[in-house]
């Protein structure tokens, strides 16, 4: 299987923001990792586990401190290779006096997307958005926001999809439809990587998933087997931090 | 080159649509009334107090404006995180900080610009010309003095980690940048090296704006400023902007978003 996430003996060290920048913090340490294309990707961790670390380092917004990271073959740090990549942090904020088109235009004309009004529309629709383009961010809920945050990570097309905490802010109902989202975009050959704490969300859609604990990334195992071995991913969750 | 102007509209359109900077317009507008009023009280230099209050208010909002566009978008940049999705978009770091300058820039232009018409109206309601040039090359210096502060605005949003830092040192910079001409000439006859090296540093790190308040410069045998003056402080300006937007490029490529 092709693999599209490289990571190989990754550690990020974070320095204090005093003065001397004396006291260091180890965010994460020798993380390993292969995810494949096409897959659907779940990182699991208790809140500091270093679950955001990774991600915001796979995506060039922490440098490592050792290691090495390639993602479709190349440094993230490669801006032609963030063209196939979509990033969707936790709660995401968008200027609460700009609209929803206004915002999904301005990533598009980053992206130099043609035909943008099409692909807003189509984006907008997909998210469950249809009806809301000229609305004020002012006036969105949580939960319409997130869905906003998920359209800006989409409107590129991305191969590979980087999603925080995607169901933060959504209620039982968003997350249906969050979850139905993803699984269509898997089925269009997406491959997607998000860190989730709603273990039920994650033991539903995702094909393989990792634990990470005090920064030490726990062997990523697939789903099903978890569910042979363990019965839920709860149980297989806890059996590991609790050790 | 279309992400930096995507970058610009953006920023522009998100400084417009925010409500403090309305606010500003109207403040500048009812600043201007009021000049009007104090004007009336002296007949002699009626136009004259009328054209000078009317500049210091465009130099000083103008100033505020930018302050308050910093801090809306610092504090949205890092403290809400919208930074975070922009770096991971196919835009080079330079790219979108030369976009965001030129943002904030093209925001004090249009502020600046409607400030000034609502003074050359009431100048000319007043009976004066209100497109005297010395008028028209003090508003244009005024801008030239806000780039190259909105150069250091831009700098400073990069280094503080915190808003109220930026702000602060931000202000500091203007109200040294308007002094160091004068700190020096204080120091010059000053017998302690120590001082005079301390505001020789502060007068060459330090923007010289006072260099672009042209209110006793414009008058000179020429009629106007000189043309070399006026080639020196463009040349200046055009220099330090660049120096510190290259300072500001190198850093924000080494930042890193937690």
């Amino acid at each position: 299987m092709e693999i599209v996430i490289e990571v190989k003996n990754l550690t990020k060290i974070y320095k204090s923001l005093d003065f001397w920048k004396k006291d260091t913090y180890t965010g994460i340490k020798d993380v390993n990792l292969s995810i494949y294309k096409g897959e659907i990707f779940g990182l699991l961790g208790l809140n500091g586990a270093g679950k955001t670390t990774l991600m915001k380092t796979l995506l060039g917004l922490l440098q490592p401190t050792t290691g090495s990271i390639k993602i479709l073959g190349s440094s993230i740090n490669n801006t032609e290779i963030r063209k196939y990549i979509g990033y969707m942090p936790e709660l995401p904020y968008f200027p609460k006096y700009l609209k929803a088109y206004e915002i999904l235009e301005y990533f598009a004309d980053i992206f130099n997307i043609h035909n943008k009004r099409q692909k807003i529309l189509q984006t907008l629709e997909l998210v469950g958005l249809k009806g809301n383009e000229y609305k004020k961010i002012k006036g969105f809920s949580k939960g319409m926001q997130s869905r906003l945050g998920m359209a800006q990570a989409l409107i590129n097309d991305p191969e590979i999809l980087f999603l925080d905490e995607p169901m933060s802010g959504l209620d039982p109902l968003g997350y249906k439809e969050m979850r139905d989202v993803l699984v269509d975009l898997n089925k269009n050959g997406k491959t997607i990587f998000f860190n989730s704490h709603i273990l039920s969300e994650v033991e539903k859609i995702c094909d393989r998933v990792a634990i990470m604990h005090r920064g030490h990334l726990i062997e990523p195992v697939k789903v099903s087997w978890i569910i042979k071995k363990f019965k839920s991913v709860e149980s297989y969750f806890i059996h590991h931090v609790k050790e | 080159m279309k992400s930096v102007l995507a970058v610009i509209e953006y920023i522009v359109k998100q400084n417009i649509r925010n409500k403090m900077l309305n606010v500003l317009t109207i403040f500048s507008i009812f600043i201007i009334g009021f000049s009007l009023a104090i004007s009336e009280l002296a007949q002699e230099s009626e136009i004259r107090m009328l054209k000078d209050f009317g500049l210091f208010s465009i130099s000083l909002l103008s100033f505020i404006t930018l302050l308050l566009s910093v801090t809306i978008q610092m504090f949205e940049e890092t403290e809400l995180k919208t930074m975070h999705i922009i770096m991971v978009k196919p835009i080079k770091r330079s790219e979108y900080l030369i976009g965001k300058y030129f943002g904030i820039i093209t925001t004090l232009f249009i502020n600046i610009l409607f400030m000034f018409i609502v003074l050359m109206l009431v100048i000319n309601i007043r009976g004066s010309d209100p497109w005297e040039l010395k008028l028209l090359l003090s508003v244009f210096f005024i801008f030239i003095s806000i780039c190259i502060i909105s150069s250091v605005a831009v700098l400073f949003s990069v280094i503080a980690t915190s808003v109220p830092g930026c702000v602060l040192f931000l202000f500091f910079t203007y109200v040294l940048g308007h002094l160091t001409i004068h700190l020096k000439k204080l120091v010059a006859h000053s017998e302690n090296t120590v001082i005079k090296i301390i505001v020789d540093i502060i007068y060459y790190v330090v923007p010289n704006l006072e260099l672009f308040n042209l209110k006793n410069k414009l008058e000179t045998t020429y009629g106007l400023i000189e043309p070399s003056f006026f080639l020196f402080i463009i040349i200046y300006a055009i220099s330090y902007i660049s120096i510190i937007l290259l300072i500001s490029i190198k850093y924000f490529d080494k930042k890193e978003f937690f």
